[in-house]
């Protein structure tokens, strides 16, 4: 958060079916557990249909309004996506993108267009801050493919103001609590990942 | 009379028609070759008169929103085409109403409203000339039966030239007053063919968004034409006193005040600014005469420019010119009002989008991911079959919507919830042909296709309508709908049976499986041939809602030529590679791609085989 007054501005982008919308309530459950105003937006209309999705998190103090085209922090479940999404980008902003995900849209698909891959030299041009892992790899090591959101929200974790506490009110009100501890589990290690990615740098 | 000189009138007699006779005369004269509406008073003259003409259609509809979507087909056909009805009918056709004016038409498209002040036979009294505004399109406003014979022919210009649909908004004094009229020459017409184009006329976000900036332009456009249209008028006067006035209120303030200098707006949405301020010019006392609302006033004062106007004219109820005599008379010798600054408001002057935060000049064109029909989706089925008759098809509003993006391009048009059918019997009435089908999801049937079919059946239309039974509310997340009776919190109500109620209609009614794709290809077929109006229900559930047993597709490489057959059906789990095609992980085994392969190189496994029974 740039100041005390200033809201903090998480946006997720991705695919629609890839759980954008749920990564993004339980950022703003954990805001609500860490005491903080939080408003958050979503266009959804499209969400099961393949489209790209985004939604936004703001929390603060006191949060005005529920969009900003200048996030603090870009979380991409997908890589293309997460190119699309680098102009959402205050400066000095970081993204965390599920690099190793990509999912072709239908022109890519059909041999029109070409796969862009990237992210990394554009966020250096523009001194944007990646952190890039392999997000599913991550998933399945903590047993559960389907927690790899988890995993890029422990990876962004350090930027949030959040303990583990806020973290785990948010995961329990956003998730099947059979699948808590897995989720826990990814949001560890992908905590971890970053913090040893960080350390080599 | 008033000094609108639009249109030569030969050399014949005049003669004595209502406003409403004179606009029906008025359109068969303009070329309009379909007239429809609902009948209310006092609209309902209009297509009764033009029944009785010769060279132009004329319809009930069930509806006012029935009759808004017939008259787009029948414009998009490329036909003239007059809907009416009264104020409140406007009411019921606002969602085909709003979406036309970012569509556009093909051939002119005027909408009469006949408004009721008074509420001589009306539930309530309200000024439609506010819902021209809205819709951002041209509002013309004739005075008496010459105006009515001879503003329809300038609407339906005006709505060739700017592409939009136009209100011809009288009043019960208009419609059903009589008066002289002389006719005029019949207007040459060029053929307008009805041309494709998905961007303007399927209203999908990404398309709707474009257009209504295109509709907002349109209408600083057609500002700089009323500013200089002859329909709007400046009719010296000898004493320091103006009305600006429109409609029947003319007449009134004439009478009552004949001395007066007059502005008077035949066509007054938009108003012409510097028309009013020109006017302004004239005289130092300026009054608005208008019933009901005070639609011109509240635009003119917000001008800057001071105005005599509800406080003294009466916002509900007729007029006439004892009325306007007797509300204006303490202002002819009042002190004229002071002046201040006058703002006509400019072109836009939009702040420069911001630079993004991040330098993103050099960001490569990034492949865009709309929405898709999700894999194994049953709609894809429909589509692919009816792409191959090249019929034109009139979408709806559902997932199926998407079967407009490319690469299926497989809908015509989309306008607004429960569009499709009217339009399709619109255009294959002004065509006299089968040129267009329907696609509509079993849900917006309910929400309005029903009443649609109704009509189509009622006007012997032609037609092929296919209902895309899903079993569910599907684009909007599988909610309940009457088809399967299902209430929000999930428990079962009665639930109503499509092909019995198409039945009851007296529809010519076939049920298909999209999963046999030959008999769906077959049923096709035949139905756009036979002649009359059918529906074909395609029942399948959505896969979000109700999954498929999983088959698997086997590639067989040798026999793929890579002829785009299968790549063509849009599904989001084929993608070709050097000489042959591959399966993904997405797929769910619907079969549609190997039903469209002709080369055996797409073989179906199903779950008994795996299982090596």
């Amino acid at each position: 958060m740039s100041t005390a007054e200033q809201a903090f501005t998480v946006s997720l982008v991705g695919v629609g079916g890839q759980g954008i919308l749920r990564a993004a309530a339980i950022i703003a459950h954990a805001a609500v557990a860490a005491g903080l105003d939080v408003k958050s937006s979503e266009i959804k209309g499209m969400s099961q249909r393949g489209g790209s999705v985004l939604s936004t998190v703001r929390f603060g103090q006191r949060v005005l309004s529920p969009r900003s085209d200048h996030a603090d922090l870009v979380i991409a479940t997908e890589l293309l996506e997460g190119l699309r999404g680098l102009p959402l980008l205050a400066a000095g902003g970081t993204m965390v993108c599920a690099a190793s995900t990509r999912i072709q849209p239908g022109a890519v698909l059909r041999r029109e267009q070409e796969y862009p891959t990237e992210l990394a030299e554009q966020a250096a041009a523009r001194g944007v801050r990646l952190i890039a892992l392999d997000a599913e790899a991550l998933a399945r090591q903590a047993g559960n493919p389907r927690t790899a959101n988890s995993v890029l929200l422990g990876a962004a974790s350090a930027l949030l103001p959040f303990c583990d506490d806020d973290w785990q009110a948010g995961l329990a009100k956003s998730v099947p609590p059979k699948t808590l501890e897995t989720n826990l589990l990814a949001l560890r290690l992908g905590r971890e990942a970053t913090t040893s990615q960080e350390a080599r740098q | 009379m008033t000094g609108w000189v639009g249109y030569t009138h030969g050399a014949m007699q005049p003669q004595l028609m209502s406003g409403n006779e004179a606009i029906a005369h008025g359109a068969v004269r303009a070329g309009a070759g379909f007239a429809c509406g609902y009948p209310g008073t006092p609209s309902t003259e209009i297509v009764e008169t033009a029944a009785k003409l010769s060279g132009i259609h004329a319809q009930w509809c069930v509806n006012e929103k029935v009759a808004v979507e017939t008259g787009v087909g029948a414009a998009l056909a490329g036909v003239r085409t007059l809907v009416t009805m009264k104020h409140v009918g406007l009411n019921v056709a606002m969602d085909p109403f709003m979406a036309v004016s970012l569509a556009g038409v093909n051939a002119g498209l005027v909408i009469l409203s006949a408004d009721d002040p008074g509420m001589h036979s009306s539930q309530n009294e309200q000024d439609n000339r506010n819902l021209a505004r809205f819709a951002k399109i041209p509002l013309l406003e004739p005075s008496d039966s010459q105006e009515a014979y001879d503003f329809i022919a300038a609407a339906f210009e005006l709505s060739e030239e700017f592409d939009t649909p136009v209100l011809l908004r009288t009043t019960t004094r208009v419609s059903h007053g009589r008066g002289l009229v002389v006719p005029g020459e019949p207007v040459e017409l060029q053929p307008r063919p009805y041309t494709r184009d998905i961007s303007k006329y399927v209203m999908v976000p990404a398309n709707a968004s474009k257009r209504n900036h295109r509709a907002l332009q349109r209408l600083e456009e057609l500002r700089a034409r009323a500013e200089v249209s002859p329909l709007n008028v400046i009719e010296p006067g000898t004493i320091d006193f103006g009305i600006i006035t429109s409609g029947v209120a003319y007449e009134y303030a004439k009478e009552a005040f004949p001395d007066a200098w007059f502005l008077k707006l035949g066509f007054s949405n938009p108003l012409p600014y510097q028309k009013v301020l020109e006017f302004y010019g004239k005289v130092s006392r300026v009054a608005v005469v208008e019933e009901l609302d005070p639609f011109l006033e509240e635009q003119i004062r917000a001008l800057g420019l001071p105005v005599y106007g509800k406080e003294y004219i009466p916002a509900e109820g007729e007029l006439d010119q004892d009325a306007v005599r007797r509300a204006l008379e303490p202002c002819l010798t009042a002190e004229p009002p002071a002046r201040g600054p006058v703002t006509i408001p400019g072109p836009q002057q939009l702040a420069p989008a911001p630079a993004p935060a991040l330098d993103v000049k050099d960001l490569p064109i990034l492949p865009v991911r709309p929405p898709v029909l999700c894999p194994g989706c049953p709609h894809r089925a429909v589509f692919s079959t009816l792409r191959k008759r090249r019929m034109v098809t009139m979408g709806d509003i559902g997932c199926y919507t998407l079967g407009a993006l490319a690469p299926l391009l497989a809908l015509d048009t989309s306008l607004c919830m429960g569009a499709s059918i009217g339009m399709m019997a619109g255009f294959n009435k002004a065509l006299g042909k089968k040129a267009a089908v329907g696609v509509i999801g079993d849900s917006t049937f309910f929400h309005s296709g029903i009443t649609a079919l109704l009509d189509a059946r009622y006007n012997e239309a032609e037609g092929v309508v296919v209902i895309l039974d899903n079993r569910t509310t599907a684009m909007t997340g599988q909610q309940g709908h009457p088809g399967t009776g299902v209430h929000p919190d999930n428990t079962d109500g009665p639930a109503i049976d499509i092909v019995r109620l198409c039945l009851g209609l007296g529809v010519r009614v076939q049920t298909t499986d999209p999963a046999d794709y030959k008999s769906l290809e077959k049923l096709v077929r035949e139905e756009v041939k036979a002649p009359g109006l059918s529906v074909i229900v395609v029942q399948s559930p959505c896969i979000l809602y109700l999954p498929p047993e999983k088959r698997t597709v086997e590639v067989v490489d040798d026999n793929c030529n890579l002829c785009g057959l299968c790549l063509a059906i849009g599904c989001p789990a084929i993608a070709p590679l050097d000489d042959t095609v591959s399966i993904l992980d997405n797929c769910i085994g619907c079969g549609l791609c190997a039903d469209v392969c002709n080369r055996d190189a797409l073989i179906m496994h199903g779950l008994n085989e795996m299982a090596g029974v």
